[in-house]
């Protein structure tokens, strides 16, 4: 008994270096390898910023007054750029139409006088809303600006001093941004392109290298070999896993921390341990990608079209609350919806296995029938 | 050059896609479903904001003020809780996004004329629904105050509410969404990624196709042929710009039927402009075809220098104004940029010919410099 576990554990060793050993010699998907994991993720936590970051505007300014002026000058960096006046609409149009400016505000004439006098006055403003984003986000620093400009001239107007305030009933809002106090980007975009990034060589690694011993021919003599199938599969798995955990071992300490600054809030061994539950079922799918494939080009697709779909249910850009309920229905059924409700809570959160279980299990258990699955299918094609 | 002699090639390049049902099927599955899947998937309106709240004053103005929250799109209310650390719970399980503790003593303080300081969680995992949840809380914050004054002030100095109203929020902002009244993001998204998909699907075609051949060996033969090097790319890729020509369609009709975007612009303008871009990206696929030897490696190669940078410098996340100085070189760089302006300009803003004519400039001037880099550097006798 002892002497075959011992011969496993032999044959399973000599496969996974002869693994690593024929990944370490190929150059191409090395330098794929250390790309993803390095500047890839660098890239997009860089690169991109959903905030209103220098938003062209311009200004019909009817009026011309001091109050105008105030106005327009509330509007500035780094959420906004004035730059310059128009005289009419017929301008002001044509400056959208090229996307020249976001946004265009029309100020009316008697601007100051109806303000002196009490009355209550609309600032019109034009949003180009062909880019979504830009346009509600642009329209939201606009109406606080307004409604703070609106707010404090209420008060100069009606005598109101610091003091006084106090004196006025009105709700405080007294906001605490939790996990992410500054809403810094890089982190969130960081932590998901690393996921995303996993995911992709969890499915294209094993894949490929189960692929290429069909390419070549070497499968068959893998078949013939005293190898029981699992022998055969698994130390691909597992050496191709070990290398993504390595990697994103050294995403995490050698980018993500260093340059976004993040501040990992939970425990990191859970986070590699999830992680490597993760990796190990999303395997399994690489190899029904592989009994499906004839050469690596065609791995490369299968790995893009399945990519896609589990991207879409994963909650990587989008929560679920924000999918229509069919869709968030289907996102149970995704390995990368647990993995990133996970990673997220450990991560930012610095959530522990009291708040993750149920997610932890989902996993578990969507990922030891995936794998199941792709190896079943790999044993009926080679078995 | 010899029509036959492309007519041939073009030819045997289409059987060969037929037979490989694979890789046909994918060079149309791949572009729409990620279309669909991006076009749904990347939703940035920001609604049904779970949220909780906990009232320790529960009287009829809390009630009145939690029901702005209540009752508005953009919230979902998921229930009362006892006590704070339920809610730091609720958070870090995701389970809400968003909570609200309403003071005790919030009627009695209001209706004596002070003000009170209302406490709101936000979750700020997801940065820009965050900033966007903010802007909604400060609305109706902000709304609501307008009122108690307006309402107070009616009372004390003994005007109408509409005066006092005038006078507590003098200043209103009357917004204006153009091109795309109701600010859906599913209308930019779709048509922005247009662009996204004609950015990487034609490259990733050609340079599997290309590559293919140098994998089997089989490009060989076309060196020892009496081809010409003009003759063979042309050939060779003809059936790629066929394939990419069609899906332009295909992606045109998805984005108008299932995301309901509309297509104010012109067809003889779209059509021909989005013609001139894929012959751009099907150029920079034979760039990369010559640059790799396997096919995977073509695969990786495509992905890093077409589909990120489209996805990050094009404009269609973040207006190129908006980047850093290297950002904004780096995206003009890429035709992506440039074909943008002409999908946003023809689905949302119903621009042509006389509006946009630059951007058609400047996508020919890139595709003739790729094309011309691309056979300056294929070699019918490589070195190695």
């Amino acid at each position: 008994m002892g002497h075959n576990l011992l011969l496993w554990l032999d044959r399973m060793t000599a496969m996974t270096v002869k693994e690593l050993k024929q990944l370490s010699r190929d150059p191409v998907m090395l330098l794929v390898i250390v790309y993803f994991f390095t500047v890839d993720v660098y890239m997009a936590g860089s690169g991109i910023q959903m905030d209103l970051k220098q938003a062209a505007f311009m200004v019909i300014d009817h009026d011309h007054s001091a109050a105008s002026r105030d106005l327009i000058y509330r509007f500035r960096s780094p959420y906004f750029d004035f730059k310059g006046e128009l005289s009419n609409q017929h301008e002001a149009l044509k400056r959208l139409e090229q996307s020249d400016v976001l946004l265009v505000l029309d100020i009316p004439s008697q601007f100051q006088r109806d303000l002196m006098r009490g009355k209550s006055v609309s600032v019109q403003m034009q949003v180009d809303a062909s880019n979504a984003t830009l346009g509600t986000l642009a329209s939201t620093y606009a109406g606080q600006i307004i409604a703070r400009y609106s707010e404090q001239y209420a008060e100069k107007h009606l005598g109101l001093g610091e003091a006084q305030l106090q004196a006025v009933p009105m709700v405080l809002d007294q906001h605490r941004v939790y996990y992410n106090p500054n809403q810094y980007d890089p982190w969130f975009m960081s932590i998901s392109e690393l996921l995303t990034v996993i995911t992709m060589l969890a499915l294209m690694l094993p894949a490929s290298a189960a692929v290429r011993e069909k390419e070549r021919g070497t499968i068959e003599q893998l078949a013939v070999s005293p190898l029981s199938s699992a022998q055969i599969l698994f130390p691909k798995v597992l050496a191709m896993g070990l290398i993504i955990l390595l990697g994103t071992a050294v995403t995490l300490f050698l980018i993500i921390v260093p340059f976004f600054n993040l501040p990992i809030k939970g425990s990191i061994s859970l986070f590699f341990m999830v992680t490597a539950v993760y990796v190990f079922a999303t395997s399994g799918l690489g190899l029904f990608i592989a009994t499906l494939s004839r050469n690596l080009g065609q791995v490369v697709m299968l790995v893009l079209l399945i990519m896609m779909p589990l991207l879409l249910l994963s909650g990587s850009w989008t929560p679920p609350e924000a999918m229509p309920s069919y869709v968030r229905q289907a996102m149970y059924l995704s390995p990368l919806y647990y993995y990133i409700e996970i990673s997220y809570a450990i991560l930012l959160k610095g959530a522990g296995l009291k708040i993750l279980w149920d997610s932890l299990i989902g996993l578990s258990l969507l990922g030891s029938l995936v794998f199941a699955f792709g190896v079943w299918r790999f044993r009926k094609q080679f078995g | 050059m010899n029509l036959l002699r492309v007519k041939a090639i073009a030819y045997k390049e289409w059987r060969e896609i037929l037979r490989d049902r694979l890789f046909f099927a994918m060079a149309f599955i791949v572009p729409a479903m990620t279309l669909l899947v991006l076009g749904y998937g990347l939703s940035l309106d920001v609604e049904n904001i779970p949220f909780a709240t906990i009232d320790y004053d529960k009287t009829s103005m809390s009630r009145d003020y939690l029901h702005r929250f209540i009752d508005s799109r953009y919230f979902d209310f998921q229930g009362e809780v006892g006590r704070e650390s339920e809610l730091d719970e609720l958070l870090a399980d995701s389970r809400i996004r968003f909570a609200i503790i309403i003071p005790p003593r919030f009627q009695e303080q209001l209706l004596s004329g002070r003000n009170v300081a209302v406490q709101s969680l936000i979750d700020g995992v997801f940065p820009y629904r965050t900033q966007v949840s903010k802007g909604y809380v400060a609305a109706i914050n902000a709304n609501f105050s307008a009122q108690l004054l307006s309402h107070y002030m009616s009372q004390t100095q003994g005007i109408t509410k509409e005066q006092a109203l005038a006078l507590a929020a003098p200043v209103q902002l009357e917004t204006r969404y153009l091109y795309n009244q109701a600010i859906r993001s599913s209308w930019s998204m779709s048509a922005g990624l247009i662009m996204l998909v004609l950015m990487f699907a034609p490259p990733f075609l050609t340079a599997l196709g290309v590559v293919r051949e140098k994998e089997d060996g089989s490009i060989y033969n076309i060196y020892s042929s009496t081809v010409s090097r003009g003759e063979f790319i042309l050939g060779k890729l003809l059936p790629y710009i066929m394939i990419s020509f069609l899906n332009i369609f295909i992606l045109w009709w998805l984005v108008i039927e299932v995301f309901g975007t509309p297509f104010k612009g012109n067809l003889l303008f779209f059509i021909p402009a989005s013609f001139i871009f894929i012959v751009c990206t099907t150029g920079i696929g034979l760039l990369i075809s010559l640059l790799v030897r396997t096919q995977a490696a073509a695969a990786l190669l495509t992905m890093v220098i077409t589909f990120i940078p489209a996805m990050l410098y094009s404009g269609l996340l973040v207006p190129v104004e908006s980047m850093d100085k290297a950002s904004q070189f780096e995206s003009h760089l890429f035709p992506a940029v440039y074909y943008l302006n002409i999908v946003w300009g023809s689905f949302l803003k119903g621009l042509g010919w006389t509006e946009l004519w630059g951007n058609v400039v400047s996508l020919l001037f890139y595709a003739v410099i790729i094309w011309t880099i691309s056979l300056l550097s294929f070699h019918k006798r490589p070195k190695n």
